[in-house]
């Protein structure tokens, strides 16, 4: 090869090269003009946020029933795929494992047990003449999951050491059956306070008080009110210092503690979980949202009996707090954008009749009613919806003994028991959960006068396996079937999708 | 279990209760046709449209009364004529008779064909105006289920609206979609909305295409006529074109007394939205568009020919239609104008 020939080839690789890199930038200049809408997804533990993302996004990737959905149901909605997310230092939510887990097991997936996310880029055509002309027609569609106890950590923020012991410890004595370890080995080591610090010391109490949280959480205490959040969802900081401290009780003692003691230190830890494991997920993520929906599981609640719905209304005030920061407050200072939609949906709606909907929608908006005014004060609009992600009863009546009972047709989960009946998660059953009260205020009253006879009416929602997926006649597979996800999604997304 | 409750609760809650459905006491309902024995519990699996609903509290709109007097002279006038015809035929059939044998068969078999025809024309008349009634209640009835966002009203009431425009071809990929929505959709409201969207949409933008082409013919032609009787008769053949295919479309089939009907509810219609109309949108119509109005004084003669012609159009839109406007707002008078008055100055000026 003559040495002209080589320059030659050099020249156009690099020339090539350049075109390549040319057109990356073109590329993602064309992706810089698409707009990206962070939809935020949140609610406490259990509450049907992994299910939701995921019939979400099956739902607009396979083409899923979604008329309420103005796109979809207009057939506007031209696809939808994903994409690589914006950010790399998140975990992705594993989609594809939760749906096949979903549809081909029939299972339901892995909670929720940190921060993830997922970028959907959806292809439309615009209703308006315009924007159809300005070439638009795409949308990125990022989705944030993450716990709604990290939003309660929000608290802590106003909280010093002192006045968070206090607070815990006034809600551990006020449930003596969940918390009588944790008290007893905080009364054991009370005179410990001043000395000199001990890791095993710090290890049992933290660990005796995160048992402790996780009773309260338990489906049959189903409390939400639980900081630190983090406590119950360590993720990978789990066992490192910042989450190895537990309340104290420091009585009304008001003594600056000296260096080194177990109280200094456990000062510090405290201090050192708000620095760098509540400030960075408010800065870093929660202050980059646009949309949010916030789900809360009213079920497990009610199925718990009147003082976990009474700390879920606590809990929902709390979170809603974190929508509408003060002026003058640390979020606030944070925030670069603004969420101007929020929706609270009840999530599991399938577990009632059609009928009762809108008393769970009521219920709903009495434990939200507080928290949206404000909201609604502050500009965002804010709705409530009875939904369930995934679909999996219908509605049947059922006769026998000469009266009719209106009954839920599925099948339930193994081992959960009805009266003196258990399933094996197999069979098919009708279920009559019980009728909901007329007057909603009963269901928080309804402890003290309890009888024997009245635990017998008391409502019992038995969970069900995900819906076997119906077959089109030409062997396709139907995608997961949903109650109101469309409306929900026509409310976070509509305006972006015009 | 039984529904134990104690005396301090008057409300009863009826307790929780499980069927196993491959439990011999219990049978899906249709795989068995007997009735079910006294330890059995049969399942039926509603097909989402069963449900037991709250109980609409909106009161129901008293119908007027129909004054039985005038019910009394139309029974007895109408019998005497009826007597007065047949005697006529009777007498005329005798005397036919007494002339020839075959004149009087032939008038027989005349007076029987007639008399059939006359049947027929009743069953057809009485038809058109049944089906103006089914219409009617349609309406009603998914403004109810709207209202009360009822899912198994709403349901009752698409039935009849897809029965209604079974034999419509082209309407076939509205109903499908339909169908599919009544069995995933939930809330009433939302179904009545979704109707309007895939099934009634693409009817309601051909109605809309009716009434612009007629209104617009309208103004052009009395724009251009040299007679004020021609106007007159134009305006009065195209508003009478306008009812039958607005109404044709949406699936009426008015016979002569259904179409009356029909005119006289268009009118009743206008009597109650015209004052509206002429008080507050006519002035400003005209004085909004007087630039086009000013051009000429045939013109603008033309355009209010025109704006009364879409008058009638909307109105007769709102009384074919068989369900309310909820999820859209219907045609619009200032909309259906402002495309009349962009289009007719041009078609003047072609034709001068
Ligand atoms: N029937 C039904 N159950 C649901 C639905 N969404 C959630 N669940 C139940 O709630 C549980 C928790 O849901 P998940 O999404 O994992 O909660 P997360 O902790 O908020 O992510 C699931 O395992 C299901 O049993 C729904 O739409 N329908
Ligand atoms: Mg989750």
């Amino acid at each position: 090869m003559s040495p002209l020939n080589s320059l030659f080839k050099n020249a156009r690789l690099a020339l090539t090269d350049a075109q390549t890199a040319l057109d990356n930038f073109a590329e993602s200049a064309v992706d810089l003009t698409v707009p990206t809408v962070r939809l935020g997804v949140t609610g406490l533990a259990r509450s049907g946020k992994t299910v939701f993302i995921s019939a979400l996004v099956h739902n607009l990737i396979a083409g899923g029933r979604l008329p309420l959905l103005d796109a979809a149901g207009t057939g506007r909605l031209a696809r939808a795929y994903l994409q690589p997310q914006p950010d790399d230092d998140v975990p992705r939510f594993n989609y594809e494992q939760h749906v096949e887990t979903l549809t081909k097991e029939r299972l339901w997936p892995d909670s929720t047990h940190q921060i993830s996310q997922l970028r959907l880029t959806i292809e439309y055509e615009s209703a308006t003449f315009l924007s159809r002309q300005l070439g638009g027609g795409k949308l990125h569609l990022d989705i944030v999951d993450y716990p709604g106890e990290w939003l309660l950590d929000l608290v802590l923020l106003r909280q010093d050491f002192r006045q968070f012991s206090k607070e815990a410890l006034k809600r551990a004595k006020a449930r003596p059956d969940l918390s009588a370890e944790f008290l007893s080995t905080l009364a054991r080591h009370q005179d410990k306070l001043h000395e000199e610090f001990s890791e095993d010391v710090a290890r049992d109490l933290a660990n005796t008080f995160t048992t402790y949280l996780s009773r309260c959480r338990d489906d049959e205490n189903a409390l939400s009110m639980l900081p630190p959040g983090r406590f119950l969802m360590p993720g990978d900081m789990k066992g490192t210092p910042a989450l190895t401290f537990a309340p104290l009780d420091l009585g009304s003692t008001q003594v600056k503690p000296k260096a080194g003691t177990l109280l200094a230190i456990m000062e510090r830890r405290y201090e050192a979980y708000r620095k760098h494991v509540v400030r960075p997920f408010f800065k870093n993520h929660f202050a980059k949202l646009d949309r949010q929906i916030v789900l809360v599981d009213a079920l497990t609640a009610i199925n718990a009996g009147p003082a976990a719905l009474d700390d879920l209304s606590q809990a929902l005030t709390e979170i809603m707090g974190a929508f509408r920061p003060g002026k003058s407050s640390w979020l606030s200072s944070i925030l670069s954008r603004k969420i101007n939609r929020i929706l609270f949906a009840a999530t599991k709606a399938d577990h009632l009749r059609r009928e009762d909907h809108e008393h769970l929608e009521k219920l709903l908006q009495q434990l939200v009613q507080q928290a949206i005014n404000r909201a609604e004060f502050s500009g965002a609009s804010v709705e409530t919806l009875a939904l369930a992600s995934v679909r999996s009863t219908r509605q049947a009546t059922v006769h026998h003994d000469g009266v009719e009972t209106p009954a839920l047709l599925g099948t339930p989960m193994p081992a959960e028991t009805i009266g003196d009946i258990q399933f094996d998660g197999e069979e098919e059953a009708a279920i009559f959960p019980g009728d909901l009260p007329e007057d909603l205020s009963d269901l928080f009253a309804e402890e003290q006068d309890r009888t024997e006879a009245e635990d017998q009416t008391a409502l019992k929602y038995v969970r069900f396996r995900p819906p076997k997926l119906e077959r089109t006649a030409e062997g396709l597979t139907l995608s997961l079937p949903h109650i109101r996800l469309d409306r929900a999604m026509e409310f976070l997304l509509g305006d972006k999708l015009a | 279990m039984t529904n134990k409750k104690t005396q301090h609760k008057p409300q009863t809650r009826r307790a929780p209760k499980a069927f196993k459905l491959d439990d011999s006491s219990v049978r899906l309902e249709g795989e068995f046709a007997q009735e079910p024995l006294s330890s059995e519990a049969v399942v039926s699996e509603e097909d989402e449209s069963a449900l037991a609903l709250p109980q609409n509290n909106i009161a129901p709109e008293p119908k007027p009364a129909v004054s039985r007097w005038s019910k009394i002279i139309a029974i007895g006038g109408g019998g005497l004529l009826s007597l007065a015809i047949g005697l006529a035929v009777d007498s005329l059939i005798r005397d036919l008779f007494a002339r020839y044998d075959w004149l009087g068969w032939t008038a027989v078999g005349l007076t029987v064909l007639a008399f059939l025809g006359l049947i027929g024309l009743f069953i057809k008349e009485w038809r058109s105006l049944s089906r103006l009634e089914q219409i009617d209640h349609i309406r009603d009835d998914l403004q109810t289920a709207a209202d009360n966002d009822s899912d198994k009203e709403a349901r009752a009431a698409l039935q009849k609206l897809m029965a209604l425009y079974a034999d419509r071809p082209e309407t076939a990929h509205g109903r499908t979609l339909l169908i599919g929505h009544t069995q995933e959709i939930i809330d009433g409201r939302d179904l009545v909305k979704l109707a309007e969207r895939d099934l009634l949409a693409p009817l309601d933008a051909r109605a809309r295409l009716i009434v612009m082409e007629s209104a617009k013919r309208v103004s052009v032609i009395t724009a251009l006529s040299p007679r004020a009787l021609v106007d007159i008769l134009i305006v009065l053949y195209e508003n009478l074109r306008i009812v039958r295919r607005v109404s044709r479309l949406y699936g009426a089939r008015p016979g002569t007394l259904g179409f009356w009907r029909l005119a006289r509810d268009v009118a009743a219609h206008l009597a109650v939205t015209g004052g509206m109309a002429a008080g507050d949108s006519l002035v400003e119509q005209f004085i909004g568009q007087g630039l086009a109005a000013k051009l000429s004084a045939r013109l603008g003669e033309g355009l209010v020919n025109g704006f009364l012609t879409a008058r009638i159009g909307v109105a007769a839109i709102q009384t074919c239609r068989p369900a309310p406007f909820i999820a859209t707002k219907g045609p619009s008078l200032s909309e259906l104008m402002s495309e009349i008055t962009k289009s007719a100055p041009d078609e003047v000026a072609d034709q001068d």
